[in-house]
Order: C-alpha cells, then sequence, then structure tokens
C-alpha cells in the first residue's frame, strides 16, 4: 500500500500554497484508510498490481497537440494534466477561479474505496473552479492528455457548478501516450433547472485512469451523461449521481471496448434522496481478446422517495474466450409507489445476424464490425444529432 | 444457371435434403411449394451457404462454378440472393448504410468500381417507390421495428438494388396483403430481363398468380417430388399436398 504512494513522483513539485494543511490532512486519511485491495467489495474486480510495479518519474508541463474537433468549442486543455489558465478566452457567463480554502477544507472521499479520491486531495497541484450562467453556444471541451514521456502521476481537480436554470455541454477528451497515472476528482452541481449534457471520450494506452465524478441535481435540474471509453491498461471510474429535489433527472449511457490486456471498471450510482425524482442508466460493454470489462450499477431509492422512477439497463458482448465482463445492477428501494426496472445481459455476436450480412455480399470481418459498431452505437443514439454525436460515432466506428 | 444433383443436406446430424434435384437455366423462374417442414428453407440456406447446413452428398453448380467452395459472401458477390423467410434485425446498424456496404463489397471482390452515395440513393430510392415503402426505412436501423410485410418488401428492395443473376425468394409472400403481395410481384417482374433467374419458394399459389412461373416443382422429404407447369400449383391449391402422400404409398 504505502509501496504505491511512495512511489508516486509529484510530492516534490508541489506548490507551497494555501492547501499545505488540507494536502497533510488527505495524505494522513489516505495512510489511515489504505488503497483498496480485492476484499473491497467495490473494488472486487480490479486489482492495483499495474500501478504498484510501476515506477513513477517527476515529469515536465507537457507539450502535446490537441486532438482535432470538428466542431466549434471552447478548449481547455489540461497538458500532463496541468491547465495552462493564462490565455483562456472564456465565454461570457463562464468563470474560472482556483477553488478556495474552505471548499477543499470541506472535501470528505469516505473509506478506503474513496482512496484515490484522498490521493487526489494530497497531492493535487491546481484544484479549479468552473462556474457557468446562462446557455452556453458552444461545448466547454476539456482535453485531458498526457505525453509520450510521462511516467509521472497527476490528480487534476475541477468542480464545476450550473447555476439556476444553465445550460452547458461539457465534453472531456481524454487521451494518454505515457506510462503514468491520471486520477481525476470532479464535483458537479446543478443548481435549480440547470442542464449539463456531460460527454467524455476516453482512449488510454499505459496510463491508469482513475476517475470520481461527484454530481449534485438540485430540483427540475437534468443531468445527461454519455461515456465512450475505448480502453485502457487500467481505468476505473466512480460516477455517483445524486437527485436531491423534486423534479431532478439523470441520465447515464455508457459504451465501454476492451481488448487485449485492457482493464475498465465503471461504478455508477444514482441516488434518489427524494420523491419525484426520475433516472435511467443503459450501459454496454464489449470485450474481446485478453480484455476485462466492470460494470456496477447501484440505483438508491431511499426511504420517502416516494413516486421515483428508475430505469437500468446493461447489455453486454463478449467477443473472445479470453475476455471477462461483470456486470452487474444493484438495486436497494426503500420507497413507495416506485417504478424501478432493470435488465442484464452478457452474449455473444449472432450468428443469424453475422449470416445475413455475409448473404448480401459483406465479407465476415467487416459483418462482424458492422455488428458491433451496431451494438456499441446504441447508448448514443439518444444524443441530438448534429456533429457531436458524428464526431463520436466517427470515433468509435475508428476503433471497432 | 443453376445446378443440382441429388443434393443431401444435413442440420445437426440429421439429414433434411434427401437427394435433391433441380436445374434452372438463364432467366426462367421456377417455384418451389411443399409442406412446412419439407426442407424449403434449408434449400435455401444450404445455397446461400449458411454455417451448419452440411452438405454431405450430391453437388451445387452455379453458373459452372462449385458452390460449396464458396463462403456465403463470395456466393452474393457471384450473383446469388436469397430472400430470407424471416429477415433478420440488426440493431444500431442503418438500412442505406448496410445496404450500400453490401453492393460496394460485393463491386469491390468482382473487380468493378464502388458506386458512390449519390448515385446509390438514386437507385434505392427507386425501389422503394416501386415497393411503395416509406423512404423513413433507410434511415432506421436494418429491419428493427419493421412491420412483417415491412421486412419482407424490404428484402425485395435488397434485391432490386443488388441485381443478384439468382434469386432465391423463400415464402416473401407469407403475411402480405393482397396489395402488398402484388407490388412484391412487380418488384420480382421487374427484374425478370430474359437473363435474370428466380427460385421462388412459397406456401400458396396466389403469389404465382402474378407471375409466370416456367416449371413448378413440389417438395416433400427433402427431394423434389413432381415437378411440372404452372397448372401443377392449381392443382395444388385444390387438393392440397395429400396427393403426395398416396404417390409415396
Ligand atoms: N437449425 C435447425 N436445427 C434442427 N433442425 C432444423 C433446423 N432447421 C430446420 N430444421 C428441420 O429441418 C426440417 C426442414 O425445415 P425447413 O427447411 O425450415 O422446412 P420448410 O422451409 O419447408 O418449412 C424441419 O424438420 C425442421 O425441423
Ligand atoms: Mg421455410
Amino acid at each position: 500500500m504505502s509501496a504505491l504512494i511512495d512511489s508516486l513522483a509529484i510530492e516534490a513539485r508541489l506548490p507551497a500554497d494555501d492547501h499545505v494543511e488540507v494536502r497533510r490532512r488527505a495524505h494522513k486519511m489516505l495512510l489511515k484508510h489504505g488503497f483498496p485491495d480485492i476484499k473491497t467489495e467495490a473494488w472486487k474486480y480490479t486489482s492495483l498490481r499495474v500501478l504498484e510495479k510501476r515506477a513513477f518519474s517527476d515529469h515536465l508541463p507537457g507539450s502535446n497537440v490537441l486532438p482535432e474537433l470538428p466542431f466549434a468549442a471552447t478548449v481547455l486543455h489540461f497538458d500532463n494534466g496541468l491547465l495552462n489558465a493564462n490565455d483562456l478566452n472564456l465565454p461570457d457567463g463562464v468563470t474560472l477561479e482556483p477553488q478556495s480554502g474552505a471548499q477543499l477544507d470541506a472535501v470528505d472521499h469516505g473509506d478506503r474505496a474513496g482512496a484515490f479520491g484522498w490521493l487526489n486531495l494530497a497531492r493535487f497541484e491546481q484544484a479549479w473552479q468552473l462556474r457557468i450562467e446562462g446557455q452556453l453556444e458552444q461545448p466547454l471541451v476539456l482535453v485531458i492528455s498526457t505525453a509520450e514521456d510521462f511516467h509521472g502521476d497527476v490528480h487534476p481537480r475541477l468542480a464545476i457548478e450550473l447555476a439556476a436554470g444553465a445550460k452547458a455541454q461539457i465534453i472531456e477528451v481524454h487521451g494518454d501516450c505515457g506510462e503514468g497515472l491520471v486520477n481525476i476528482v470532479q464535483d458537479i452541481v446543478l443548481e435549480q433547472s440547470a442542464n449539463l449534457h456531460h460527454l467524455i471520450s476516453r482512449q488510454s494506452a499505459q496510463s491508469a485512469w482513475i476517475q470520481r465524478s461527484h454530481v449534485k441535481v438540485a430540483g427540475d435540474a437534468d443531468y445527461r451523461f454519455h461515456t465512450l471509453d475505448r480502453g485502457g491498461r487500467l481505468t476505473r471510474h466512480d460516477l455517483a449521481v445524486h437527485l436531491t429535489a423534486s423534479g431532478a433527472h439523470a441520465e447515464i449511457d455508457g459504451t465501454v471496448l476492451v481488448n487485449d490486456r485492457q482493464h475498465v471498471d465503471f461504478h455508477t450510482a444514482i441516488d434518489h434522496e427524494v420523491g419525484h425524482t426520475n433516472s435511467r442508466e443503459s450501459f454496454r460493454i464489449l470485450a474481446d481478446g485478453s480484455g476485462v470489462g466492470v460494470f456496477n450499477g447501484r440505483i438508491h431509492i431511499q426511504r420517502g422517495a416516494d413516486d421515483s422512477h428508475s430505469d437500468l439497463n446493461t447489455a453486454n458482448l463478449l467477443l473472445s474466450e479470453a475476455a471477462r465482463i461483470n456486470a452487474k445492477p444493484e438495486l436497494e428501494i426503500y420507497a413507495e409507489e416506485v417504478t424501478a426496472s432493470h435488465g442484464a445481459t452478457i452474449g455473444q455476436l449472432e450468428d443469424q445476424a453475422l449470416f445475413y450480412l455475409r448473404s448480401r455480399g459483406i465479407p465476415a470481418d467487416q459483418a462482424s464490425a458492422l455488428l458491433k459498431q451496431g451494438f456499441a452505437a446504441a447508448p448514443f443514439e439518444n444524443i441530438e444529432s448534429g456533429p457531436v454525436r458524428d464526431w463520436l460515432l466517427g470515433v468509435l466506428n475508428n476503433v471497432i | 444457371m443453376l445446378k443440382i444433383n441429388n443434393l443431401k443436406v444435413a442440420v445437426n446430424g440429421k439429414e433434411i435434403l434427401k437427394g435433391l434435384d433441380l436445374e434452372v437455366g438463364p432467366g426462367e423462374l421456377h417455384a418451389i411449394m411443399g409442406p412446412n417442414g419439407s426442407g424449403k428453407s434449408t434449400l435455401g440456406y444450404a445455397l446461400a451457404g449458411r454455417d451448419g447446413y452440411d452438405i454431405t452428398d450430391g453437388s451445387v453448380e452455379f453458373e459452372g462454378q462449385d458452390l460449396s467452395e464458396l463462403e456465403p459472401e463470395e456466393r452474393a458477390a457471384a450473383g446469388l440472393f436469397l430472400a430470407f423467410q424471416y429477415p433478420v434485425e440488426i440493431p444500431g446498424v442503418n438500412n442505406a448504410y448496410f445496404l450500400r456496404a453490401a453492393l460496394n463489397a460485393q463491386r469491390k471482390a468482382r473487380g468493378e468500381e464502388e458506386v458512390d452515395s449519390m448515385t446509390f440513393l438514386k437507385t434505392v430510392r427507386e425501389s422503394i417507390k416501386t415497393l411503395k415503402m416509406d423512404e423513413g426505412l433507410l434511415k432506421r436501423a436494418v429491419n428493427e421495428g419493421f412491420s412483417g410485410g415491412e421486412k419482407k418488401r424490404n428484402e425485395i428492395v435488397q434485391m432490386a438494388v443488388l441485381q443478384p443473376k439468382l434469386a432465391i425468394l423463400d415464402e416473401t409472400d407469407s403475411g402480405l396483403d393482397i396489395d402488398a403481395l402484388k407490388l412484391v410481384a412487380e418488384g420480382i417482374n421487374g427484374l425478370r430481363d430474359g437473363k435474370r433467374s428466380f427460385v421462388v419458394i412459397t406456401h400458396y399459389q396466389r403469389l404465382l398468380d402474378y407471375l409466370t412461373p416456367d416449371r413448378v416443382h413440389v417438395l416433400s422429404d427433402g427431394r423434389i417430388v413432381e415437378s411440372g407447369g404452372k397448372e401443377l400449383s392449381h392443382r395444388l391449391e385444390a387438393e392440397g399436398y395429400a396427393f403426395l402422400e398416396e404417390s409415396a404409398a
């Protein structure tokens, strides 16, 4: 355990800012709880061995090229995890500031299962607060990338706040070339009637990506999440959404593709804290080669959260004998007058469908690619048609 | 065009076709009728090359080529088309995209140039119009949520776009109302050009009223037991398949 924390390299670079105490407290919490191991329920399918064996080294700020996007956007580039905030040209209604000491003092990442949250708080270089008011016309794109020679660890910390009635689309584009650790913590707040479409497209090579997103949705606010995860050596995303007032609504859609020696683990939790809250979730994993895909979707409808509705569905494709998928819905319902449905399937490509395509002249390889693409694209069908969806589907079809 | 000689096909180790002979010349339309379970769909699948439909004996030649040596997609590129009795739903795969991919894959395999999307769309739209289908179906996933009749007509649209040399239509008429049936017949007749051949598998004689079959065959228990002209289909309609058992006995 402490071997992992000792092997991290970033400590040397930490700024002597106002947050020294915050980091010290977080470090203590981390030492107290330790990192999760396979005996930790929420981590039983995801081992940290890959990380423990890694030698991290200090890194310089990167010089990554930005990916080209086929739509107009405001881009924030976290280059090797660090945002250069100097030449940002933010649209009206958007402000970006460092998080305050009080804000950071209040952070609680819980026990061992939240160890990477504590680690982030112990080692962050920057902690940003992004506030959005009004309706943004262009998407905000957060590019988080690492350079080829990156063997370090970075701990981006970002709070996002949508003011009452605000509307935005935030697209995260994650990619790496090195062998480091990118450990992200996000705190997202949607105030009354706000509307956020939050999208992540990630393709990771050898780096480990750990992400914790904590989302609070106020009354009549609407949180939509889409993720397209194209695999990585070790990727873990914990997404927790809290529906905190009547009329709050959340939808989570995701597709994960894993192939040889890749491991991607998504743990989502939707918490219906009060009545008249709705959620829908659909998640798909396509596992090929010796890839491992994990999905755990928890729905919690609290006592008194009556007249709430949730629907959770996970459909998965096992494409090789060595691949593994663990996909599990987890419903906990303590309220009344609730409708909650869930389903989970793991299957293979259908012979019938393959034959149908081949009988039309489509070669076997292309036929199975088409079927996989069709299967993988389903969670994105509910994105409004336009350049963002086309881009995402293009990205998807490129990897299958 | 098609020469089937003493064809035996086993499915899951069970012999279904038990020595079937059939010869279809260029430009001809043959009808195959027969009771449920007699092996009609098995014949279609075996010709199209479905996995698990093992040819255990006999031979199938398509334009002088041994079909059993070709993969399904190679058979398609060679000019063979099977309209499925139960067209398959392909979630998430766009109908127009699929059809263009199929056409271009076939053309590529034949060393022909691919068609651009404009030319392609023009061709599909014509077929869609002929079959009085909704153009919106092009944007939907292949067969997903299509009504039974739409699925069958979609098979004919595919046939019209892919322009096969030999089309095998497996009960494309089942479940169609009379108007749809006429449209399907029109679709078939529109493609008859003196060279293209058809094997029309059907349960009822009513589709044949709108087509002019050169030969009608009766398939029973894995063999062709009777062949004749159009009058044979009328006799089957009137007498049912009962007489088969008498002649078999
Ligand atoms: N996949 C299969 N596995 C086992 N038996 C099959 C399979 N497909 C067809 N059969 C059997 O083969 C016989 C012929 O079926 P089929 O060709 O579908 O007849 P038809 O199309 O004339 O109604 C039937 O007895 C059917 O039960
Ligand atoms: Mg049949």
